[in-house]
């Protein structure tokens, strides 16, 4: 079966090279290439790691890579040459839902604690004003780029409290493996990134997690394996293939969670145990608090979860446009539907659950539901967002 | 005209200097030398570069991208490659291991002439580095080399010259470089010692 496959496939190139950042969602590329599910298809892929988004953004530019695990926003970014060289991208697989978590400094979260009959927001939005009429400086709060889903559930959280994300605190951008670093020497009080590394500062008592982005938007796009549309149409066979191999990493890493943790390890220097925690969905938001049950703290497969919906990148880009990171007169639905290509996936996996519908909202669901595809109805997780809104993709 | 001001961010000390060195000689300012991007603003502030030149696998290029964004602070640095539509002299700059942020208002032609030295000096560094690297190999090289022959000097009662050109002879024999026939010999000899 997988012989025929790799035959008739016709790929256009065998030999890839992809862009990762060391982070917990970059497993499905790793999961490919060590579980043998690239050479499956034909192909001989060659994983780099990367130290910025900004460099794995240019080498796909530029050819250097082939395609990369990228930030879902950083798709629609680059399309619009927004602070890079514009290059119109595209991305037919999301590589996972949530994984991200808001880790604030030991003391500010004493701080928060003080209000304890608040919910999160709210008592930090008390903090933020205590500051103010204390003349203290403004909260210094990290995210890991300018256009990521990191800093828009940051902006979105912090807004739904009555904080103004762009005067309230100072919002700056570090990389994910210096976070913990600057919490520890008071750089910074706090920050928003993906797993490991509110795990790493949890378990070395630098800093407690306050809130996760699953808390923030359940079951929100995060990174996706991001191409340029020039590469997607010079190599169609080749993108299906890197699909399928995707595809079936995921599949296999949603029920591998333990081996999944130590495959990771020897890609990015971390013990198994501190990457355990995002990985099992079992939790703790502080090193002497006990933890919890969060199953859904990172999906890779499960209710759809690999699927490019059209809505999740028409959020995006409205939200994009909320924090007036977009420049006037974008299309957003054009825009949507030019970055996110469902159609793509579909050639990909034609025998996987197709939505018999497009999906137009988020928000609607605060548990469970079903969507109606051709193999039936389908379990998908919650897609509340934490203010209550219901968003509507026109 | 006045001068062209640049600021370094390198966390390689002697590329830095190369590049101010050179940067120097084509009539450019370097008002600031970072080994990271921490406090970049500050600095910023207080030096008012025109042009930011950074090595592009500095994971600091993120907080740099960051800046680019932010309307509050001024000057604004944009980068480089937004202006510059020429393909070539990015994969070039890319391929280099540099990359270049313009401050908002220098004229992004002027950007060239800086980059293309940076350009230079980068891959200066890299030819040196690997010249360096094979240099210490060399020498690792022949220090198991003259082990091996030490040890067959002593065991088999050859001299210096005939052990040498026993290992030549076998490692054309093989087609395997001298060093691994040493190594082989070593082992070999290690062995039977015990």
């Amino acid at each position: 079966m997988e012989l025929s496959v790799n035959s008739e496939a016709n790929l256009e190139k065998t030999h890839l090279t992809l862009g990762y950042m060391p982070l917990t969602d970059c497993l499905p590329l790793i999961t490919a290439l060590e579980n043998g599910y690239f050479a499956e298809q034909g192909l001989e892929v060659e994983l780099r790691q990367e130290v910025s988004w900004a460099n794995i953004r240019d080498k796909v530019i530029v050819g250097h890579l082939d395609g990369a695990q990228m930030l879902a926003p950083m798709i629609m970014a680059t399309t619009l040459g927004l602070s890079c060289l514009q290059k119109p991208m595209v991305t037919a697989f999301s590589l996972g839902l949530n994984g991200n978590a808001l880790t604030l400094s030991v003391p500010l979260i004493e701080a928060i604690n003080r209000y304890d009959q608040l919910n999160s927001g709210e008592a930090l939005a008390k903090v933020v004003q205590d500051r103010k009429t204390q003349g203290k400086a403004a909260l210094v709060i990290a995210s890991v780029f300018p256009y990521s889903c990191h800093t828009l559930q940051l902006k979105y959280w912090l807004a739904a409290a009555g904080i103004n994300p762009d005067t309230d605190i100072q919002l700056v951008v570090l990389p994910p493996s210096q976070m913990v670093d600057h919490l520890a020497l008071g750089h910074i009080d706090g920050f928003i990134a993906g797993a490991p590394w509110n795990s790493v500062s949890i378990s070395t008592g630098i800093g407690n997690c306050l809130t996760t982005s699953y808390s923030i938007w359940q079951n929100s796009p995060e990174k996706v394996f991001g191409v340029t549309a020039d590469w997607a149409e010079e190599n169609p066979n080749t993108h299906i293939a890197v699909i399928k191999a995707l595809y079936k990493a995921c599949a296999w890493l949603e029920d591998h969670r333990a081996e999944a943790a130590s495959l990771l390890s020897s890609y990015v220097g971390i013990e198994s145990s501190t990457l355990l925690p995002a990985l099992s969905g079992n939790f703790a938001f502080g090193k002497t608090t006990s933890a919890v049950a969060m199953p859904d703290m990172l999906v890779f497969n499960r209710y759809l979860a690999n699927y490019p919906f059209h809505c999740h990148a028409a959020f995006l880009i409205e939200q994009m446009a909320r924090w007036q990171d977009l420049p006037a007169g974008v299309d957003s639905k054009a825009l949507a539907s030019q970055c996110y290509r469902p159609d793509i996936y579909q050639q990909a996996l034609p025998d996987s659950p197709i939505p018999n519908e497009p999906r137009l909202s988020l928000g609607e669901h605060q548990g469970n539901w079903q969507l109606n595809t051709q193999q039936g109805g389908i379990d998908m997780g919650g897609d509340a967002l934490c203010d209550g809104q219901v968003f509507v993709s026109s | 005209m006045s001068t062209t001001n640049v600021m370094i961010v390198d966390d390689t000390p002697e590329r830095a200097t190369m590049l101010e060195t050179a940067l120097n000689e084509h009539g450019y300012t370097v008002c600031c030398r970072l080994s990271s991007a921490q406090g970049l603003m500050k600095q910023v502030e207080v030096h008012q570069p025109d042009i930011i030149v950074i090595d592009l696998d500095s994971p600091d290029r993120d907080m740099l991208e960051h800046m680019s964004v932010l309307s509050q602070f001024n000057p604004k640095p944009v980068v480089m490659f937004a202006e510059e539509g020429d393909s070539s002299s990015i994969q070039q700059a890319i391929r280099a291991g540099v990359s270049a942020y313009i401050v908002d208002g220098f004229n992004p032609q002027r950007v060239k002439p800086i980059l293309d030295v940076a350009i230079a000096r980068f891959d200066e560094f890299h030819a040196l580095r690997s010249e360096l690297e094979d240099t210490r190999n060399k020498l690792a090289d022949r220090k198991i080399i003259d082990r091996a022959k030490g040890l067959l000097i002593k065991s088999r009662g050859l001299t210096e010259e005939q052990s040498y050109s026993a290992m030549r002879k076998l490692a054309m024999d093989q087609s395997k470089p001298i060093v691994e026939i040493a190594k082989n010999i070593i082992s070999v000899m290690e062995i039977l010692d015990k």
